[in-house]
């Protein structure tokens, strides 16, 4: 194996987990949730930097999206753990998104193939490798027979590398056409008019240098494009107070972007062109508003304001047949507008969209399918026959191909189509390159062995080129010399292909530990498909329009086999586990429709029938649904989850070949039943308690000035110098009494020191999205059952026999939860449409804020939950009885109970089946039926931090660690540390005039301390 | 021991038999009631019942350890909860209280077994299933010699039946 | 003993006339009570319900016990419900029982001599039930010894400042004390028993049990004593107990529980539930054992005032939480009270204010105070009102907090309610098993209030029949 990235700098803060194989028992508390004996076999030669119990890190490259971003996986005897971001890599600086981290739960995924299947007779049978590739190579060998090679078809799940030549090689090799890198997530209109006019495909945006941010429906913020990068640039952007840019978000739906803009301006679905040429002078005010049913002051408004913003970033997103028009549109602005290369950067471009071919090209490919001139059809990674407008009629047109391969990983629904199944490595297993970003290659390594008998494609395509016997050539030594000679061109396996695109082996082994090289990757010619005007499908029937949106988490469905991404709440809506028909308020009293009640979506290529959302984001002449669900083969949290929004979508192309999302018109009425809505949301609405505050810039400026320190007992408006003060008076021990003597470790002069520190946390609401990559970073670090899978719910309740059942009764158990509130006055239910003004919308990360005089602990009768002399509110599993008192007098209800046996693999409710397992975290025990959890501020880490300072015999280094949420937080909005040593960042933060505490008034003292939020109304002189 | 049991039907007889029998110091006199009267207190009179002492001193003694238990047990572990003093003894003031009617209340029992002198094995001479029914019964233990005007007093107040026991 | 049966007699307080003029002397006590004792085909048919409805609840409780609290209706931040409701009520019902036999006694309301034994049997049963439910509700029932202070060799005590380690020590103590009161005050009586049976083998044990009890005029005096401050440390007690239990609640910062006059309001509470069991079950028995002169018209007429007085004090408390919300000025609890009685949970909290503050009014009517049907009627609507009063303060409270984002609802599932239902048969086992074990009215203290037989004084004559009304014409005489 490779050598562990200890060497590079910025892991650092995580090298003390090197040390955690004593400390680890100490400071984890045990609850034994399972009786199981397991036996303990010591390694008798342990194999190269394997300790047992010492954690390693391997840089590699993500795989879950296109961008390519750089993570750090943590592994333990031989098994992943963790993905953290890669603090050097140039696209997301350390920072990794929800996906990222489930990849983990891609790896482990206990549907995988377990190694190659055959279908005979209509079953998938296991076979041997052997067996799996002598059938390649004699199927291949039949597709060049039959004279139609040159039709077949290799789909490749898009990504940046090598393998998109390796694979073209051997498709040439093999008579067979270039593959098709289709992602049904680019955004191609966007892709396509970078080209064109900035030269590349996805330039750099830089937020910051802007002072206004206009989306014409680009969610830059959820999944569209770069997630990662564009976050880590607005965040930092908004976080700058000062000169911070304001944000317009141009859309018939209002999505996390739109809840995170200043200003919405709800155009109707496919008209923000309109807009755009608005601003570029060709089209009046009026004419525009027509257009777009948008008041034309608003408009008008925009029009001055872009005009006395400079520089601005206007990005371009959208799909439908004028999305091409609007991104050229939008390009052209911003050159005109002098933001080309200054707000836009196509010198620092991304590769990520290198070489992704639009997905138009299918329609080709359909065609071919249906004549059943395709001979041969490969898929490796995509899911073609889900993830594609049904009006496309992919899978029928599949199903006529003789001889169809699939190599994915997981089942899905094109692998239920296939023949043969040459189950890929998970991309954590692989080897590969990505060019990330211009002249940096990002390196792909295996961070642990298979976990099943599974091999990387590359290395299954060369080796069904190995002397096989060779059916279709002639008996002839000159042939067979030949065929032995271009064999040998091909390196012995994919790995052998990376090291010589770097130049042999010790470079490689040399560059892996950083995971990044100075380099680049031959470019690709993108087989343009012939296109293409706008083949537009059922444009005027129906009286509604149809937004299908995907969003970070499910994607185009590739995240919905993973429990993490399933159980984590939309952004937006706040729904897991469910597919619902969003629509305004008014357009369900016009339908009769209640929240809740069925109603049906029917388009010109299909319908669904899914309950009813109310959603006061979204145009009443619009119905949105979400696309990503409602899977029929794609493993047990996908299938049957849902609705699948695909199967609205005609086959309809915009003029860069990309699908048509947006604009599909549509028919709703109301059918028959009800279904409960599987949300996290409580009631939407602050009801004035000051729990998400923001204000703006001027108030700041102008405003209340930092207050002094107040002490227990009366109701403090500002801090203790670093939070201490609280703290050291009560919590740390002096006995209600300052002369007390018997302080015991909560004596700051005690020799375990702990009482001298004070861990606390500030999180930037200003910064802040509401992405809720920190709630999956938490599930992945703390071993957080997720509870809303179908037979998870409480059983004899056939009524609740839906997934989601124990969250419709609120019983799940993220530690850290996104809320999202919406400033408005009444239920949404009440909400009118009021094109002049939208509710601005704060999203605030709430977890157990530890407490200086946290009401849980005195109420708890046997000392489950007490206060560390480091102002830690502790919950002691295994002291715990569960009588739920600490949870009914916690004013922030962030504490959870295990309603079920979730850890204990015979139940039912059994969150981590095998091998979903494997990734538990060591260090964290998994958590008995019948007891109370919360967040513990990652203690975890804090004593591994302390115990390697201890045996380094030095004090922890300001800012030497973190907590998981903070650690992955793509918004830089979360930060930890010691609030009683200056030297460690929170500190100051604490400091920050926008800080305060939530629900101060119950002088709780807490140790988690909010900024917050800016506000940027429309400048003065521009009337909105 | 030997001694005369009257069995009187009235209360009033009873009364004076007992008021004459206490003048003419013929011996203990025990009397058998159905239910606790005044009037027998009025001619017995008796001494105090030291009963309420137990429940003093047992009631003391409980609250000192109520109050010691908790806040010795507080201050074995000191962990502290929600800022609050570790022995914080106002809400232990609970457990001396209630400490204090636990063992108040029960050697206040004790009290009542110990001077009731039950529970005792055997019925003893002198007793007749009917004292717990309706009638009074009035024991006078003495001498030999002296049964005889023992008897002769109870006839005259109207015992229904006078008999000599051993 | 204590007695007001020579007050002299007042117009149209009836009530206050507690002579039972239809008891002639003590041998007719004796044998009407002894006769309650005979097993009856009726009762064996109710003791089997009871038992097959604690039956019901056990299992319930097993399946949960196996599958996780996840099988009731729990809906975070809800995290208590039917089980702590039901404690509060039971808790409640076990304080009329030492309210009448512990503070009437000591305030010498001569009315509670012929119901306080069936009181105070109530009160042990109801405690007895009241007692599971804090273990039931709890995630890991198999450890709740913890909350005890046992000695162990890692020196780990229960956490003394919490209100639930409060709650063990006072209801701990509660039981222990009722039962030994109820005892203490049977001894004389089954002495009684003993003297009349004459089965060898009961006579052997009830003369066990009654520690060779012999009347003598020593043992009553001592007696006596032991009575009056047993009582005395009750009143204290009763009041104690339930104020802590109100902690439970008034101890958290939760907006509708966190409210000082929770303790007050509690104990008026508890004694207007516990009244109205005493109804529910005293009126059946009265009729069905033939004692309507034992436990007469103008009893439950008292008893029914002191029903009306604590429901006139919890109405108060009601209005006074709703004034002080207002008043107060906190927008959480003014948000929450209008939750709680016109928004999410208007139909539980009216259920609560029209049983216990409306209808109880009635009382104010005599004739109604001594009509036996309406009182058991009304009895029964106490005790619905009581369970949602406890219901209300548990439930809205939890699901209506400070996060608005964590606002829920709630809704019991079957779990809840079998386990609720065994409550019942539970506690009406026991009651059952005893009222044909033990004699449901003290004997030796009904002798008390009855005219003893006297040489000089001529036949017995109730110096005020007239107050007295027989139910069923001849009842006595």
């Amino acid at each position: 194996m490779t050598k562990p990235v200890e060497t590079a700098n910025g892991v650092k803060r995580r090298d003390f987990l090197k040390v955690l194989g004593v400390t680890g028992a100490a400071t984890a508390m045990v609850g034994c949730s399972t009786d199981q004996v397991e036996k303990l076999i010591p390694y008798v030669t342990s194999p190269d930097h394997t300790v047992p119990g010492v954690s390693n890190y391997y840089a590699t490259t993500c795989r879950e999206c296109a961008a390519g971003c750089g993570i750090i996986v943590e592994t333990r005897d031989g098994r992943a753990l963790k993905a953290e971001g890669n603090p050097d890599h140039p696209v997301n600086r350390g920072a990794i998104c929800a996906r990222g981290q489930a990849a983990l739960q891609g790896l482990y995924n206990p549907d995988r193939f377990r190694g190659p299947m055959l279908r005979q007779n209509g079953q998938l049978v296991p076979i041997s490798w052997e067996e799996a590739i002598d059938a390649l190579h004699k199927g291949v060998d039949t597709a060049m027979k039959s004279g139609k090679a040159r039709h077949a078809v290799f789909i490749n799940q898009h990504e940046q590398g090598l393998l998109h030549s390796f694979l073209d090689e051997w498709l040439a090799y093999r008579d067979m056409p270039p593959h098709i890198s289709y992602d049904a997530e680019a955004p191609f209109a966007t892709i396509v008019a970078n080209r064109a006019v900035y030269g590349v495909s996805w330039p750099r945006l830089d937020f910051g240098a802007a002072k206004l941010i206009v989306s014409f429906a680009a969610d830059f913020l959820d999944g569209w494009g770069l997630p990662v990068p564009q976050q880590l640039d607005f965040a930092e952007a908004r976080g700058k107070i000062e000169g911070a840019p304001r944000l317009i978000y141009i859309g018939p739906r209002r999505p996390l972007t739109g809840l995170n803009a200043d200003q919405w301006i709800a155009a109707k679905p496919g008209t923000a062109g309109a807009i755009a040429r608005m601003l570029a002078g060709k089209m009046t005010a009026a004419a525009a508003a027509a257009a777009t049913d948008v008041p034309v002051a608003t408009l008008a408004a925009l029009k001055k304001e872009v005009a006395a913003a400079k520089p601005s970033l206007l990005i371009a997103g959208g799909s439908g047949p004028k999305a091409l028009d609007l991104a050229t549109e939008v390009n052209t602005l911003n050159k005109s507008l002098g933001n080309v290369g200054v707000t836009v950067k196509p010198a620092e471009a991304y590769g990520a969209w290198e070489g992704v071919v639009p997905p138009a090209v299918l329609n080709d490919v359909v065609a071919a399918m249906e004549a059943s001139d395709v001979p041969a059809l490969f898929v490796r990674g995509a899911n073609p026959v889900y993830s594609t407008p049904v009006g496309l009629g992919f899978a029928a047109a599949a199903a006529k191909v003789p001889f169809k391969v699939s190599f994915s990983t997981v089942p899905d629904e094109t692998t239920a189509l296939c023949d043969l199944i040459l189950p890929d490595h998970h991309a954590l297993e692989s080897w590969g390159i990505a060019e990330p970003v211009k002249g940096t290659l990002g390196l792909q390594q295996p961070t642990m062995d298979p976990v099943f008998n599974t091999r990387a494609t590359a290395d299954v395509l060369l080796a069904s080129l190995r002397p096989l016997p060779c059916f279709s050539c002639p008996v002839d030594p000159a042939e067979d010399k030949q065929h032995a000679a271009d064999i040998a061109k091909f390196p012995p396996d994919y790995r052998g292909v990376v090291a010589s695109h770097i130049g042999g082996n010790s470079k490689l082994q040399h560059a892996l530990p950083k995971g990044l090289l100075a380099g680049s990757l031959p470019g690709r010619v993108v087989p343009v498909a012939k296109i293409m005007k706008p083949a537009i499908v059922g444009e005027a029937t129906g009286d509604y329009y149809l937004a299908t949106y995907a969003n970070l988490l499910m994607g185009d469905g590739r995240g919905a086999n993973k429990p993490w991404l399933q159980e984590l709440p939309d952004p937006v809506t706040k729904i897991c586990w469910q597919t619902v028909v969003e629509m305004h308020p008014e357009t369900a009293k016009k339908l009769g429709v209640e929240r809740g009640d069925h109603v049906t979506v029917k388009t010109v290529a299909g319908s669904i029938t899914a309950p009813a959302f109310l959603y006061i984001g979204v145009r009443p002449d619009t119905v949105a649904v979400m696309v990503g669900r409602g899977q029929t083969a794609s493993g047990r949290y996908a299938t049957g989850t849902g609705h699948n929004a695909w199967s609205l979508l005609p086959a309809s192309n915009d003029a860069a070949g990309g699908y048509q999302l947006v604009g599909v018109r549509c028919t709703v009425a109301k059918a028959a039943g009800h279904s409960m809505i599987v949300t996290t949301e409580g009631s939407g609405r602050q009801h004035g308690r000051g729990i998400a505050r923001a204000s703006t810039l001027e108030e700041l400026l102008t405003g209340e000035e930092h207050k002094p320190h107040a002490f227990p007992g009366q109701a403090s408006t500002a801090f203790l110098p670093g939070l201490r003060a609280p703290v050291a008076g009560d919590a740390q021990g002096e006995f209600s009494d300052p002369t007390s003597a018997q302080k015991g470790e909560y004596d700051p002069k005690h020799p375990s020191g702990r009482a001298k520190r004070r861990w606390a946390m500030t999180i930037d609401l200003a910064k802040c999205t509401g992405c809720s990559a920190c709630v999956t970073a938490c599930y992945a670090e703390n071993n957080i059952p997720t509870v809303g899978a179908e037979w998870q719910g409480p059983i004899l309740y056939p009524d609740r026999k839906f997934p989601g059942a124990n969250i419709t009764r609120s019983r799940e158990m993220a530690w850290l939860r996104l809320e999202r509130y919406y400033e408005i006055d009444r239920e949404y239910k009440d909400m009118a449409w009021n094109p002049e003004h939208h509710p601005e919308v704060r999203v605030i990360p709430m977890l157990c804020q530890h407490c200086g005089n946290a009401p849980c602990e005195p109420v708890c009768p046997v000392y489950a939950t007490y206060h560390a002399p480091d102002g830690l509110n502790v919950q002691v599993y295994n002291r715990c009885v569960g009588t739920r008192y600490c949870s009914n007098n916690c004013p922030y209800k962030v504490r959870y109970f295990n309603w079920f046996g979730y850890g204990e693999p015979d139940r039912a409710q059994y969150a981590f089946p095998e091998p979903l397992n494997w990734q538990l975290n060591p260090d964290v025990t998994v958590r008995a039926k019948g007891i109370m959890e919360k967040c513990s501020f990652c203690v975890q880490r804090i004593r591994d931090a302390e115990t390697l300072a201890k045996v380094q015999n030095r004090e922890i280094e300001a800012d030497e660690f973190t907590t998981a949420c903070a650690q992955a937080c793509p918004s830089r909005a979360i930060v930890f540390g010691d609030a009683a040593d200056e030297h460690w960042s929170v500190t100051k933060l604490i400091e920050d005039r926008r800080a305060y505490h939530v629900f101060e008034e119950l002088n709780t003292f807490t140790a988690v301390v909010y900024l917050k939020k800016i506000n940027h109304p429309a400048p003065a002189g521009v009337t909105a | 021991m030997r001694g005369v049991l009257g069995h009187f039907r009235e209360l009033d007889s009873a009364v004076d038999a007992i008021t004459e029998l206490k003048a003419a110091r013929l011996g203990d006199v025990t009397v058998f009631t159905p239910t606790p009267r005044h009037e027998f207190e009025v001619a017995v009179a008796p001494p105090r019942s030291p009963v309420r002492m137990y429940m003093l001193f047992g009631g003391l003694a409980g609250c000192l350890f109520g109050y010691w238990m908790a806040i010795w047990a507080s201050a074995y572990w000191p962990l502290v909860v929600g800022g609050k003093a570790i022995a914080s003894w106002i809400p232990y003031t609970i457990f001396g209280f209630e400490v204090f009617v636990l063992v108040g209340g029960l050697s206040t029992v004790a009290g009542l077994f110990i001077h009731a002198r039950i529970p005792r094995l055997t019925m003893m001479v002198g007793y007749d299933p009917r004292f717990s029914r309706g009638d009074y019964g009035i024991w006078v233990e003495c001498a030999p010699d002296r049964i005889a005007s023992a008897e002769a007093l109870l006839r005259k107040n109207g015992a229904v039946e006078v008999r000599g026991e051993r | 003993m204590a007695t007001i049966a020579y007050e002299p007699k007042r117009p149209n307080i009836a009530s206050a006339n507690v002579q039972l003029p239809a008891v002639r002397d003590y041998e007719q006590v004796d044998d009407e009570i002894v006769a309650t004792l005979r097993p009856s085909k009726a009762w064996f048919l109710m003791l089997m319900t009871a038992i097959a409805c604690l039956g019901l609840g056990v299992s319930a409780f097993l399946y949960q016990l196996h599958q996780g609290l996840g099988v009731a209706g729990y809906n975070p931040p809800v995290m208590w419900g039917v089980y702590i409701v039901t404690f509060v009520f039971w808790i409640g019902i076990g304080h009329a029982g030492t309210l009448i036999s512990a503070i009437l006694f000591l305030f010498r309301a001569g009315f509670r001599t012929t119901i306080y034994r069936c009181a105070e049997a109530m009160t042990v049963f109801a405690v007895m039930t009241a007692g599971l439910f804090p273990i039931i509700h709890l995630g890991r029932p198999w450890k709740f010894f913890w909350l005890l202070p046992y000695p162990n060799w890692r020196l780990l005590w229960p956490q003394f400042k919490s209100p639930l380690v409060w709650d063990v020590f006072a209801i701990s103590t509660y039981l222990t004390i009722s039962t030994t009161f109820l005892f203490v005050g049977l001894i004389p009586d089954i002495a009684v028993l003993r003297d009349r049976e004459t089965n060898p083998t009961r006579k052997r044990i009830l003369s066990f049990l009654s520690f060779g009890w012999r009347n003598t005029e020593r043992e009553w005096r001592h007696f006596a004593r032991a009575y009056l401050f047993l009582a005395a440390v009750s009143t204290p007690l009763v009041l104690s107990v339930h104020s802590v239990v109100s902690f439970d609640f008034a101890m958290a910062i939760t907006p509708g529980w966190h409210t000082t006059i929770f303790p007050p309001y509690f104990v008026a509470g508890a004694i207007f539930s516990g009244i109205g069991m005493v109804f529910t079950i005293i009126i059946p028995i009265r009729k069905w054992f033939r004692l309507q002169h034992y436990v007469t018209l103008n009893h439950l007429d008292a008893a029914a005032k002191l029903c009306l007085t604590t429901s006139l004090i919890v109405g108060c408390a009601y209005m006074v939480e709703f004034f002080i919300a207002w008043y107060g000025g906190v927008q959480v609890e003014q948000d929450f009270f209008w939750n709680r009685v016109f928004g999410q949970w208007w139909w539980a909290a009216w259920i609560m204010l029209t049983c216990n503050m409306i209808l109880p009014l009635s009382l104010f009517s005599q004739k109604l105070r001594r009509n036996p049907t309406w009182l058991w009627i009304l009895s029964i609507f106490i005790n619905i009102g009581m369970w949602f009063e406890r219901f209300v303060i548990v439930v809205p409270s939890l699901s209506h907090e400070f996060e608005p984002w964590q606002w829920t609802t709630y809704a019991p599932t079957w779990v809840d309610y079998s386990i609720l239902l065994g409550s019942f048969g539970w506690f009406f086992m026991w009651f059952l098993l005893f009222v044909r074990q033990l004699p449901i009215i003290a004997i030796a203290e009904v002798k008390e209030i009855v005219a003893p037989r006297l040489k000089r004084a001529h036949a017995h004559t109730p110096d005020n029949a007239d107050d007295y009304e027989p139910e069923t014409p001849g009842a006595h005489n």
